[in-house]
């Protein structure tokens, strides 16, 4: 249950994310100038994201209405799609200028998922925590809640015990939604901190959510440490199993933190013993 | 005599607000010049390796994020991983950032049309000293790692990427 409805969230959030405004509504409220720079955003229908002639619908637009933060953002995707860190920062910065409240969540989402950019990707989420009210809502791919991000973030910056406290939070508020990822990270959090149990109680809690190769992989680790060779073997040979079935961390554009290759894997099969 | 701008009348000063005006349109116009997507990669002689051929048109090259799940990547991503820190020599400088390095894989796997962009922790655009930039260049240029695509109908070429980010001269991370 909990599973679908992180699933529908993912879908309203895309949908929210990438919708072509309602120009009626600038009309409806007098917005003239937005109306007509709404209308001729219309026209992007059908261009695909990278292409010239989608780039030049969003450079009119712009040139209507300067102050208007979506066509920043749509003319943003392609370069963050393409890695390029600068052009992409400077249309995302103009869109979080117009619109701080619409656009921070994901400039503060891309910053960590492209660009690894911790630091900022904290600055930009605690902004908007303030400004939110502690509701961030979701990563724009619908992986994780962006309280979840944060402390990804904590963690790739060595603070891994408010990283712990910052999930655990999360996990203990009855009206979230786990999400597919949430005990994976926070078991791989306990395993790095050397806490073997209880990295084996959340990894084992990812298993009845979303079963991977990853939460098996590091289940073997945390098992190996503590002398459990029979679960150790057991759980190895299913990270192997899942992988193959591509039944693991998955994102088209970039790679997760706490991700596990089939090399991963096979070294440990050698090694592991040792 | 010195030039002053309040001593041209007529004609001549209308001719030069009018000169002013299409040297800022043209300026204008270039910057809204595209190729056909956003970060295609026109070929340039004066740079690309000589032997580096793509197998299709420049106008059917994909994003590697096109292809299949992770296929693209020979060996895994902790191959490229791997292959920095043994090969790469950290720079004992007070730079930091990101350096993207963009290029072409062609239907065999081979890469080309290598081209860099650098930018300082902040997202401003600013080159390393070249003892980083030129070194990553040059693994990148070296680095055997992409696997070619060809289907019944077409053979397959797309465009990759990586990105450094560099603190204090050592690499942090590789990314996508």
């Amino acid at each position: 249950m909990k599973y679908s409805l992180t699933a529908m969230l993912f879908l309203l959030v895309l949908a929210t994310s990438l919708a072509q405004p309602n120009c009626n509504y600038f009309k409806l409220n007098g917005e003239m100038k937005r109306y007509e720079a709404c209308l001729e955003a219309e026209k992007a229908a059908g261009h695909y994201q990278f292409s010239k002639e989608y780039q030049q619908v969003f450079d009119r637009v712009i040139q209507m209405d300067p102050t208007w933060a979506y066509p920043y953002r749509a003319k943003s995707v392609a370069y963050l799609k393409s890695g390029d860190f600068i052009e992409w920062k400077k249309l995302i910065d103009k869109a979080v200028e117009y619109d701080t409240l619409g656009y921070l969540e994901y400039r503060g989402w891309c910053r960590y998922q492209f660009f690894r950019d911790y630091k900022g990707a904290i600055e930009d989420l605690l902004l908007l925590k303030k400004l939110t009210n502690n509701d961030m809502g979701i990563s724009v791919n619908g992986h994780y809640h962006l309280d979840i991000a944060l402390a990804l973030c904590y963690k790739a910056i060595g603070k891994t015990d408010l990283a712990i406290d910052l999930i655990l939070e999360k996990l203990g508020d009855e009206t979230y939604f786990v999400g597919v990822y949430d005990q994976l990270h926070l078991g791989v959090m306990y395993l790095e901190k050397g806490n073997y149990a209880k990295a084996i109680e959340f990894l084992d809690k990812q298993k009845k959510i979303n079963d991977l190769s990853e939460n098996r992989y590091y289940a073997a680790l945390a098992h190996k440490a503590l002398n459990q060779k029979e679960a150790y073997v057991e759980n190895l040979s299913l990270a192997r199993e899942y992988y193959q079935n591509k039944q693991r961390m998955h994102d088209v554009y970039t790679h997760h933190m706490d991700k596990v290759y089939m090399s991963t894997i096979e070294n440990e099969e050698r090694n592991g013993a040792n | 005599m010195p030039f002053k701008i309040y001593e041209m009348k007529g004609i001549p000063f209308a001719l030069f607000i009018l000169c002013i005006f299409f040297s800022c349109s043209a300026q204008t116009e270039q910057q809204q010049e595209y190729l056909r997507w956003i970060g295609d990669i026109a070929h340039d002689p004066k740079v690309d390796e000589v032997d580096f051929e793509i197998c299709g048109s420049d106008s059917m090259v994909y994003q590697y994020f096109s292809l299949t799940h992770e296929d693209h990547i020979k060996e895994e991503k902790p191959y490229i991983e791997d292959y920095f820190l043994k090969n790469y020599n950290s720079v004992n400088l007070d730079q930091s950032g990101w350096i993207r390095i963009r290029f072409i894989v062609n239907c065999k796997g081979e890469a080309g049309r290598f081209r860099m962009t650098e930018s300082d922790e902040n997202y401003k655009e600013r080159p390393f000293d070249q003892k980083i930039s030129d070194q990553l260049l040059s693994l990148t240029k070296s680095l055997d790692a992409w696997n070619g695509f060809e289907t019944a109908e077409q053979p397959i070429d797309y465009y990759q990427y990586l990105v450094f980010k560099i603190h204090q001269g050592r690499i942090e991370e590789i990314l996508p």
